[in-house]
């Protein structure tokens, strides 16, 4: 009686000029993640946000989007990594940033700036800045983060960005193991992205009507490139998280 | 064998060499160097080309004119002064002990070599290496080494390329050389040629006493000097370690690119100039001098001393491209401070950081895109205003990160400026804003939370502020900040949480 190996051995030779390896699964390659520091998300991404390749945060306002963000470069930032945020809308907070534990010392903000100086002005002078700035900043390697912060630009605007630009950010961001996360309203990135996490509209907490503490948030995975999605599966992966607000105490346990 | 051994170094038409070493672009052309009160002006110096076209030192600047070609620079006493410190340096390189040796228009230094052999090998090695090091500084000198100052002083004035004189042929060395080599006066000149004494070597043959006789005491010492036995007290100078560089333009400039050809050049006279002595760059100061008078200063400061030219020079062309001249460029200086070479000991484990020096380029690049004061690191400002933070330099400072929350904190995403939105309040509590053309229904409102202070000075504040959840008329639901400004008493979109 032949044992299991030297029987699969010999299927597989027999196979061989059809499906080379036939029974022997295909080595997995092992991506590296980074963890946001949210566990429900770190669950949902099978870890964290992929380091070395583009990651895309969407949802509306309120959703979520920046919370997440930070607590992501506040994890990143505690491992004493420098991170950077470039800002179209001139919208970051350091405030929140500090909140949420992001060492300030180590982020670089680059604020675009609408040179018209009219609040309703075009937004492509900014969009224009935060692309050089980006390929910049990618190119000079060393930033374990980057968040290209396109949370307040309008789709139809955002949409306009070339996927030339994508796929060079991909291959900067690959090149000098940079996680590249890119905040908007909805996904630009497209087949350039590896992640692709969509935040939902949020559920408010708050204590006898007079102090809000909290938001619950939904995080659905949109697209993950080395993770890909069964096809049986008729719902994308979906979990529950939490953020508290600035003011909130820690509550004794 | 005596122990004595000196190296003259000798620039002849210092001027004009001052001029050009920078200009490398001209050193292939005929100059003339014109000083002297205005309409008045005399060829002082001139280079071996200018010569080949028949111009002559003391030629007014009409006749010079005349020369096709030829082009006239005006002497700079700053020019020459910027460029005898770095001759000064070359030499220190070699021997610390160093005598000026000037007369005229040449820079001539004498450096006592004695004792320097083991270092440099034989007197040769030595002053093949000192007029290569002159040559890479954008001079052309002569050398000439002997056991006797003035010999060796001499030699290199009268001479061209390397000399080596052997101990005790110091006659032999000199007797060739035309008498006016010796400093006479004009009557003492007249006096040697009724005599029909023309070469050193005529005159060292001439027995001292009738000598003295007949012209003085003087006499003596010329003799002396001509047959090479002259004594001499070696007078050293301490030369002090500046690194400046300055260049004056014949005509005013506007062009960064001209600028940046002359700056160049000088970043990397800077830049031998602290190698020789192991040192970096930890600072340039750029004093552009324009016309009408007024100087335009620029600094850049590397996150770490550096060595880099061509870093050096791309920060250089940044910052003149983000803070360009208002009129045209006359003189340009400029002056580094010296510090100590980056030693960085790098680990397997340690996080990655940008490289700084590259990072000094990001930034400014940055800078130069979306403007100074846009591009750094938040810091929040010690007080309760709300908001309220300053831009500093981003320095890359990786230390142990403060403790962090231990639960995601909800965000706010600033409206700057804020917008103003006018509020309906029913039961002092805000129900609805308008934004523009936009109606939004308050579905809950928190507060108000009020804050204030600095209420004795002009900045002062006054606000209550309102966390309301929101709805547009298509349903899309959002958190914001509201704000009332009390002292203006009207109402501002502030933030969204987001």
């Amino acid at each position: 009686m032949p044992s299991a190996a030297a029987l699969r051995l010999e299927i597989e030779r027999t196979l061989e000029h059809r499906f080379p390896a036939a029974l022997t699964p295909a080595p997995k390659t092992i991506y590296e993640v980074a963890p946001t520091g949210v566990a429900a998300v770190d669950a949902l991404l099978e870890g964290g946000l992929p380091v070395g390749a583009i990651s895309e945060v969407t949802g509306p306002e309120s959703s979520g989007r920046t919370s997440l963000t930070l607590a992501f470069l506040a994890q990143r930032t505690e491992a004493g990594q420098v991170c950077a945020w470039v800002d179209v809308g001139d919208a970051f907070d350091p405030e929140s940033a500090a909140a949420s534990g992001v060492s300030l010392k180590q982020l670089l903000w680059v604020r675009c700036r609408n040179e018209s100086g009219l609040a309703q002005a075009k937004p492509w002078t900014r969009l224009d800045q935060a692309l050089r700035a980006t390929d910049l900043l990618l190119q000079a390697g060393g930033f374990a983060a980057i968040v290209l912060d396109l949370g307040d630009m309008e789709p139809a605007h955002a949409m306009r960005i070339p996927l030339a630009t994508w796929f060079r950010f991909r291959q900067a961001a690959d090149r000098t193991r940079c996680s590249l996360v890119v905040l908007g309203k909805t996904s630009y990135a497209q087949s350039s992205a590896a992640v692709v996490l969509e935040s939902a509209p949020f559920q408010p907490e708050s204590v006898g009507g007079t102090v809000w503490r909290g938001c619950m948030f939904e995080a659905r995975r949109g697209r993950q490139r080395f993770t890909p999605q069964l096809a049986s599966a008729r719902k994308p992966p979906t979990s529950a998280w939490s953020a508290t607000a600035a003011w909130e105490a820690k509550r004794p346990a | 064998m005596s122990s004595e051994l000196y190296a003259c170094v000798h620039a002849a038409e210092f001027p004009a060499q001052a001029l050009l070493r920078l200009r490398t672009d001209l050193q292939e052309q005929p100059i003339a160097v014109l000083d002297g009160p205005v309409l008045q002006e005399t060829v002082c110096s001139l280079n071996r080309h200018a010569s080949r076209r028949g111009a002559v030192l003391g030629m007014m600047r009409l006749e010079a004119e005349g020369i096709s070609g030829l082009q006239l620079l005006q002497r700079s006493a700053e020019v020459e002064t910027a460029a005898h410190a770095v001759l000064l340096e070359c030499a220190a390189r070699f021997s610390p002990r160093i005598e000026e040796a000037s007369h005229g228009t040449a820079c001539a230094l004498v450096l006592d070599i004695a004792g320097t052999e083991l270092l440099f090998g034989p007197p040769e090695k030595l002053a093949e290496r000192l007029r290569e090091e002159m040559a890479a500084a954008g001079f052309r000198v002569s050398v000439a080494v002997s056991a006797n100052f003035h010999a060796a002083r001499i030699k290199a004035e009268a001479t061209r390329g390397i000399t080596i004189i052997p101990a005790g042929e110091e006659a032999r060395a000199l007797e060739k050389l035309p008498i006016d080599s010796l400093a006479l006066t004009e009557e003492h000149r007249e006096t040697f040629a009724l005599w029909g004494i023309r070469t050193l070597g005529e005159l060292a043959a001439l027995p001292e006493v009738e000598l003295v006789k007949r012209l003085g005491a003087a006499a003596s010492d010329w003799r002396a000097l001509a047959h090479g036995s002259a004594r001499h007290t070696f007078q050293p100078i301490e030369p002090t370690f500046a690194l400046k560089e300055f260049y004056d333009f014949e005509t005013p400039v506007e062009q960064l690119d001209s600028l940046l050809f002359i700056g160049a050049r000088m970043i990397d006279c800077l830049v031998a100039r602290a190698v020789g002595r192991a040192l970096s760059l930890a600072s340039l100061t750029i004093y552009i001098g324009l016309e009408g008078g007024r100087v335009h200063p620029l600094a850049i400061h590397p996150a770490v001393p550096s060595m880099d030219r061509k870093f050096l020079l791309k920060l250089l062309q940044l910052e003149m491209g983000a803070h360009p001249p208002l009129a045209a460029v006359v003189s340009l200086t400029l002056t580094a401070e010296a510090g100590q070479s980056s030693k960085m000991q790098l680990g397997l484990f340690a996080p990655q950081t940008p490289e700084p020096s590259r990072l000094d380029v990001t930034l400014a690049r940055l800078k130069a895109i979306v403007g100074e004061d846009r591009v750094g690191t938040p810091v929040l400002e010690d007080t309760h205003r709300p908001g309220s933070f300053r831009m500093e330099s981003f320095v890359v400072d990786v230390k142990p990160a403060t403790p962090k929350a231990e639960r995601p904190r909800m965000a706010l995403r600033r409206v700057r400026p804020p917008h103003p939105i006018q509020v309906v309040l029913h039961t002092m509590k805000p129900v609805a804003f308008r934004d523009g053309n936009n109606r939004f229904e308050i579905t809950a409102a928190y507060g108000p939370w009020k804050t204030s202070g600095c209420w004795w000075s002009q900045d002062g504040w006054d606000t209550e502020e309102w966390d309301v959840l929101a709805a547009s008329h298509n349903g899309e639901a959002f958190g914001s900040l509201l704000i009332l400004d009390r002292l203006r008493n009207e109402w501002r979109l502030e933030a969204f949480y987001d």
